[in-house]
């Protein structure tokens, strides 16, 4: 098999493309860290977030120093709660399942992004900077009123946040 | 190449009959996806908003459906058999059996096509407005899976039909390479039998009795990464075609020959390792699927670029050896040279183009992490409306405009319209994928009727949404005038006379199959190492999803998108066609 | 050669080089024979490393500034 020399060479730096691709989102993993969703999140009955501890009343928690929890529920066609209150400048996780059918969850403009599906809770943590305020997009066709369905990031200083906020609906 | 050399229909008039019909299928189902895809650029830019917001997701359904699967698929089978038989110059061993493999596709698409169109008529309370990945739990009506079902056996029997015709052919020909067009076919249809793996388990194991009240619940997790099994391969069985147009058709129109047959012989085989175990980059932001599968899909995603980037290559120099041979000069000087004045050439080159561009928002795609930023954007369907809508969907209509007259006999009506209609392809499409990818990029969402929301608005970082959107709304405009004037310009081309002399050759490539070794016609072979690694990719992430939220799931219910039960709904159709009891 | 109209007069023949039937009826014949020798694909190495070039400089551009650069960095 005689492979032209400008192919050849086209193969190699192919090569070159596909290996500095992978190596560069490597390094986005390790080198800046960003994670992906994964299986961390555990599974839920979606007939049941009545009774469970956290999904029954969602909202924010506070769970360490500048640390906070976000339990969100996507349901047609809305998101609970709404607002999403947290202190600027904090580490807050977001944990977010489906009271039904598959929905999106994105905080628009921003890289936290994550498919809600029923029975699966997406972890998904991030830094919280300056005050100010995100919108929330289901992003994945989820019924008749899909369009309608959004909600807030409302990023508050932190003098100013209330712990119950988040949690009010 | 004798005087006035006998065309396709000439040598085979049985087989170009069935070819027509494969593509009259597609063209019909081309128009109607045409035309919901200008009702969804006119409503969600807010521009024109003449369907209610609630029935857009019926139009999108039959969008996705129509074109991706009908058209796409249909005009795949009608040039594969087109091809098989010109390449082997040899009739199916049973024509009857093409016959009814076609007549199960057409059923089976109708099927599925009727199901989702009654989403726009209430009062019949059928609907299948689960769009083309159908999540459970929204649960369409049966007759949407039953279709789904049908369809594929066809496509199944279909390469039956041509493994066989080569097994024939083979008995006769023990010694010889299989001719190029007929590798690709083969090669195309093993890749296929391996993605449907997927599709045909969820529609049969789970969604299909589901939908009938067999069983309660389904593990949506589950269903959605075994749509992912086939919904990657799925879109390189609409690129093949177009492959196989580049590389065997292209060269011929550019007044050259292939490069190199040995290294397209290579990439279709790349195709059929690779093509399947890379589904999970779908779900790259699924909950319930580990980092480290995500990864593995991605490593095999990133070099599943490989046979493209090689194609552009090959089918660049095929085009320059054509440009040279006509007198072409220079560094850049010979593009001058190609046959701009063919529209099936212009089409099939610009698609190479948008292919180039698409390319590289792919390679985003790809990128694990980097998904966060334009997961389920506007980026997306952006992205897949220069390959799939572009790349493969210009290459075919292009194609036509070549192929058309040795499958009838006559001449196409206009040149020159072709012509207008691929350049207007490809400027609605520029305007029309530019404006999708920036929209996305700002975090606007796919598949929705209204993206304009009451609590916030989106940040431009130049620009305004308001010309994002006239953009979006011009070029979907034009994609629909140009669909018109490809369907016009066949339509009137059937009125033209029977002519004589309309066939064609395709020339040998400049580097013959002799030059590449034997074991890439191992068609054994390769779908051995295809299939182990499907299950080196698939059976780990698989099982993590049973074993954490059951084959069955942790419970939920369905959200059948039908107003009325099942059969409520097949009574008021009857009633509606008068034989109502 | 097949074209189906009156041809102009053909002079040599360059294999392969039968007209598409797609083509315009005055589209030039093409004009010499290329074999694999003696076809260097240079014009084709050139655009490709032009494609490579903004390959690389567009996955950048995108990967540090539009993604990394954007707020809400998901670290866990």
């Amino acid at each position: 098999m005689h492979i032209h020399q400008y192919e050849k060479l086209w193969l190699g730096m192919s090569l070159l493309l596909i290996v500095g691709f992978i190596a560069t989102i490597t390094y986005g993993a390790v080198g800046v860290g960003v994670t992906m969703i994964d299986d961390s999140g555990g599974n839920v009955d979606p007939n049941a977030l009545d009774e469970h501890p956290e999904f029954s009343d969602p909202g924010v928690e506070k769970v360490g120093e500048n640390e906070y929890e976000a339990y969100v529920v996507a349901r047609q066609f809305i998101f609970q709660p709404d607002p999403i209150v947290v202190p600027a400048n904090s580490t807050v996780t977001f944990y977010v399942t489906s009271a039904d059918v598959v929905h999106g969850f994105s905080v628009v403009g921003t890289n936290a992004n994550t498919m809600v599906i029923p029975g699966e809770v997406a972890e998904v943590t991030v830094e919280v900077g300056e005050p100010g305020e995100y919108g929330i997009v289901c992003h994945e066709y989820c019924g008749a009123g899909h369009h309608s369905m959004e909600g807030m990031l409302r990023v508050v200083p932190e003098g100013e946040y209330n712990s119950s906020d988040g949690g009010e609906q | 190449m004798s005087v006035d050399q006998e065309t396709f229909a000439d040598r085979y008039p049985q087989e170009a009959e069935l070819v027509r019909r494969a593509f009259l299928v597609a063209f019909t189902a081309l128009g109607l996806g045409a035309l919901f895809g200008i009702f969804q650029a006119l409503h969600r830019t807010n521009v024109l908003r003449i369907i209610p917001s609630t029935d857009y997701y019926t139009a999108l359904t039959a969008h996705g459906v129509l074109l991706a699967i009908v058209f796409t698929i249909f005009y795949l089978v009608g040039l594969y058999q087109w091809a098989v038989t010109r390449s082997l110059d040899r009739s199916p061993t049973n024509i009857n059996f093409t016959r009814a493999w076609l007549t199960l596709m057409t059923v089976g698409s109708a099927i599925t096509g009727v199901t989702i169109l009654l989403g726009f008529v209430d009062q019949i309370g059928i609907s299948a407005d689960v769009l083309f990945t159908f999540y459970a739990p929204l649960q369409a009506h049966p007759l949407f899976y039953t279709g789904l079902v049908v369809f594929i056996i066809g496509t199944w029997l279909a390469g039956v039909d041509w493994f066989r015709t080569w097994l024939h052919w083979k008995q006769d020909n023990p010694d010889e390479r299989i001719p190029l067009q007929t590798f690709m076919v083969l090669t195309t249809m093993i890749m296929w039998y391996i993605a449907t793996i997927g599709v045909a388990i969820a529609v049969l194991f789970f969604l299909l009795p589901w939908s009938l009240g067999l069983i309660d619940t389904v593990n949506p997790l589950l269903t959605r990464t075994l749509f992912w099994f086939f919904g990657h391969p799925v879109v390189y069985f609409w690129l093949l075609p177009a492959y196989m147009l580049w590389y065997t058709v292209l060269p011929k129109l550019a007044g050259g020959r292939l490069f190199s047959d040995p290294l397209a012989r290579v990439v279709f085989v790349l195709f059929v390792l690779l093509s399947t175990p890379v589904g999970i980059h779908h779900q790259y932001v699924d909950p319930g699927i580990a980092e480290g599968f995500k990864f593995i899909a991605m490593t095999n995603t990133m070099f599943l670029l490989l046979p493209s980037l090689l194609t552009a290559f090959t089918v660049v120099a095929s085009m320059e050896h054509g440009a040279r041979q006509r007198g072409g000069e220079g560094l850049f000087g010979w593009l001058t040279a190609l046959p701009w004045r063919d529209p099936a050439f212009t089409g099939m080159a610009l698609a190479g183009l948008m292919f180039a561009a698409g390319g590289f928002s792919g390679m985003i795609n790809a990128g694990m992490n980097i998904n966060y930023l334009i997961h389920n954007t506007l980026w997306v369907p952006g992205h897949f409306h220069l390959t799939v809508g572009t790349a493969v969907a210009l290459t075919m209509m292009a194609g036509t405009y070549w192929l058309w007259p040795q499958l009838t006999n006559r001449r196409l009506y206009s040149r020159p319209i072709g012509l207008l209609q691929v350049v207007m392809w490809f400027g609605g499409m520029a305007l029309m994928s530019n404006s999708m990818h920036v929209a996305g990029l700002y975090g606007v969402p796919r598949r929705t009727a209204e993206p304009q929301y009451a609590g916030f608005d989106f940040n431009t970082a130049f620009g305004s949404m308001a010309e994002l959107n006239i953009q979006l709304a011009v070029g979907g405009t034009l994609l629909f005038v140009s669909t018109l004037l490809f369907l016009g310009n066949l339509t009137l081309s059937l009125g033209n006379p029977k002519v004589e002399g309309l066939g064609q050759s395709l020339p040998e490539p400049l580097s013959g199959a002799e030059d590449s070794p034997r074991v890439l016609d191992n068609m054994r072979l390769w779908a051995g190492i295809a299939l182990v690694l499907v299950v080196l990719a698939y059976v780990l992430p698989l099982g993590a999803i049973i074993q954490n939220g059951g084959l069955f799931g942790t419970g939920g219910d369905a959200y059948p998108v039908s107003v009325l039960g099942t059969f409520d709904g097949l009574d008021a159709v009857l009633e509606l066609l008068g034989v109502g009891r | 050669m097949s074209r189906g109209v009156p041809a102009v007069e053909d002079e040599e023949e360059v294999p392969g080089s039968e007209q598409s039937v797609s083509a315009p009826v005055t589209q030039e014949e093409p004009e010499r024979e290329l074999t694999h020798e003696e076809f260097d694909p240079k014009g084709t190495l050139a655009l490709i490393l032009t494609y490579f070039a903004v390959l690389a400089i567009m996955w950048v551009f995108m990967y540090f500034v539009e993604f990394l650069g954007n707020d809400l960095i998901v670290v866990g």
